[in-house]
């Protein structure tokens, strides 16, 4: 401990310096809060999840529709004061179904991305700590699942499982940790080599510990950063899933479905069935790629105003 | 600079036999082997086996994945019994089209991208700057068919000005370049989607590039504004699109799916959509191993490339 000086020698000022105001010195995440309700944009997308959230939890309570049951002679009906955004082919009412098909993108999305994270945090973090060829080994087979384009996986697993909200977020979940684990383990090369890490381990750490009290805790900024985004990609992912008639089964309503079965909408002129549903994709995932990339910001501390 | 050459090569044919590996385990864990495609859905089990064990469907999984390399490494990929044709010979088929397909919407994609990247890092924070970055924001958030449907509503329906559809006469590469409009849609759809990735790395690659010495040099020299950027910005600038275009590939490949789909253009991606309602894995298999070695390949190559056209880069 050369060169620091000794507790209350002059060279500490235990008073505030004069001239000027001295800025509170708040903690990281403190500071990276504050930076982030800064941006705009980023409050913007926050508003838009959480108004999403609201409507299609919520708003079902609210606006009572019926789902579950076909009603043919409804079919396909232009909106009006009784059905908001009008009935799609089964006699399902549009705006109700939003909400329905909301709930399955959200739960998804949120479930998928989460998944995605434990796996592959815990996944990174062990092949950046262990290092030598348990790393080189780990991160190879990263790159190979890297270079199968997802979709192909995913659809190629849909074709054997019935879809649900399940099975669909375990097939997302278990094939796009890939970028987590290698943010993760990015980051742990940089701080095993750190003075309290290494401090850590003289105690007697375990190594179990130090991924888990230590690493883990240090990298976790790059690991939310990457959640908006993966909630993003699996959101799109699964409107895929819905458009190539891998969807979740009827009657359970999802986005992905509602715009799968608007091409023939938009050919029919039935326009009710393909913007609304559209725009609600749109809207959502660039919400998440909002709030990405201002938490990017937030976090990066040579972008940070003083 | 060649021993990085052969290192990166060697990893990439590794990965590429990991792939391999990993979309034969993939595949055999949905479907296993076409047996019942061949002999159909209700074959007594006797003749299962039989099949099985003459096809080498019996052995251990990782001799079947051994086997199925050294064969594709042949370019033999097994028949697809669904469409009575081999799976190479399907591929072949298809594969003329969708290079057209992607390849154009590639280049059209550079050629948007570059120049408005450049545009809007010169002009930062100006009205165009915000409005492009507002668009190209809004393109990567959305699913490459819903644009496509926005396209073929506003092009094909309204006005009238291309087909909605890729007509059935297009079965050519040589028929899809003299008939454009046929395939202005799909192109434009798989451009759009691809601009927006790029044209938010060449913004920010291109302000990187301005903010750096030589860039401050060349003005103090006098060089008129047009050289500064023509020759000193722009070069330097496109140095990280190389690495994009390698990483552009698995986007194309999945957007070639759905755009295929969508505007029903025959090429590899509508086979594979057709492979899946059918459970057609040989084709399943196939299309998915191609598509990652290309992946591979993609990102050695502009490794490779960037190596040897950035002279900062020094590789022992």
């Amino acid at each position: 401990m050369e060169g620091v000086p000794p507790f209350g020698s002059p060279n500490i000022p235990t008073t505030a310096p004069e001239g000027g105001e001295v800025a509170l010195i708040a903690s990281g995440w403190r500071l990276a809060a504050r930076e982030f309700f800064s941006n705009r944009l980023a409050v913007v997308g926050l508003g838009i999840i959480v108004f999403f959230i609201l409507f299609s939890f919520v708003g079902p309570l609210i606006y009572h529709t019926n789902q579950s049951l076909t009603n043919p002679l409804l079919s396909d009906t232009a909106p009006s004061g009784s059905h908001l955004l009008g009935t799609d082919d089964n006699g399902f009412d549009e705006f109700g179904r939003l909400m329905v098909g909301g709930q399955t993108a959200l739960e998804i999305g949120f479930f998928a991305a989460f998944m995605a994270t434990v796996i592959g945090t815990l996944y990174g973090a062990v092949a950046g700590l262990v290092g030598g060829v348990v790393d080189a080994v780990l991160m190879r087979f990263v790159d190979v699942l890297l270079s199968i384009p997802l979709l192909f996986i995913v659809l190629i697993l849909a074709t054997r499982y019935h879809a649900t909200v399940i099975s669909q977020s375990l097939i997302i979940g278990l094939f796009s940790w890939q970028a987590p684990s290698r943010l993760v383990r990015g980051e742990v090369l940089t701080l095993r080599v750190r003075d309290f890490v290494t401090a850590a381990r003289i105690m007697g750490g375990t190594q179990r510990r130090l991924i888990l009290r230590h690493l883990i805790p240090n990298a976790l900024s790059v690991v939310i950063v990457n959640i908006t985004f993966l909630i993003a990609d699996a959101i799109l992912l699964i409107a895929y899933l819905g458009f190539l008639g891998f969807g979740l089964a009827y009657p359970t309503a999802s986005w992905g479905d509602m715009i799968g079965n608007a091409q023939t909408a938009v050919s029919s002129g039935y326009w009710w069935l393909v913007y609304p549903v559209g725009a609600c994709l749109v809207l959502v995932v660039m919400a998440c790629n909002l709030v990405g990339d201002a938490l990017r910001d937030a976090f990066d501390v040579r972008l940070r105003r003083r | 600079m060649t021993g990085y050459i052969v290192r990166r090569c060697v990893a990439a044919v590794i990965i590429a036999i990991g792939v391999a590996a990993v979309s034969y385990g993939l595949l055999n864990f949905a479907g296993g082997s076409p047996v019942y495609a061949a002999l159909g859905t209700h074959a007594n089990p006797k003749a299962v086996a039989d099949w099985n064990r003459v096809h080498g469907f019996d052995k251990p999984l990782i001799v079947q994945i051994g086997n199925y390399v050294w064969n594709a490494v042949q370019l033999k990929f097994g028949y697809s019994y669904k469409q009575g044709q081999s799976v190479a010979a399907l591929l072949d088929e298809n594969a003329g089209r969708t290079a057209y397909l992607s390849g154009s919407a590639l280049v059209l994609a550079l050629i948007i991208a570059l120049p408005l990247g450049i545009a809007q890092a010169v002009r930062r924070n100006s009205v165009g700057d915000y409005a492009a970055t507002a668009i190209a924001f809004t393109l990567y958030s959305m699913p490459a068919f819903f644009l496509g449907l926005i396209l073929i509503q506003f092009f094909a329906l309204d006005l009238h000005i291309f087909p909605a559809l890729v007509s059935s006469n297009v079965t050519s590469v040589w028929a899809s370049f003299t008939h454009p409009a046929q395939l202005t849609l799909p192109i434009v759809t798989l451009a759009a989607l691809t601009v927006a990735g790029f044209s938010r790395y060449m913004r920010s690659s291109a302000l990187d590039a301005l903010a750096q010495d030589y860039i401050r040099l060349a003005r103090a020299k006098g060089l008129s504004e047009r050289v500064v950027l023509a020759r000193h910005l722009v070069r330097n600038a496109c140095l990280p699109m190389i690495t994009l275009v390698g990483l552009a590939i698995p986007g194309l490949l999945a957007g070639n799916i759905i755009t295929e789909t969508l505007y029903n253009y025959p090429g590899l991606g509508l086979l594979f959509y057709n492979a899946l309602q059918n459970l057609d894995y040989p084709v399943l298999l196939a299309y998915t191993l191609i598509g990652g070695v290309l992946t591979v390949t993609g990102n050695l190559v502009a490794d490779i490339a960037v190596a040897a056209a950035d002279p900062r880069i020094r590789l022992g």
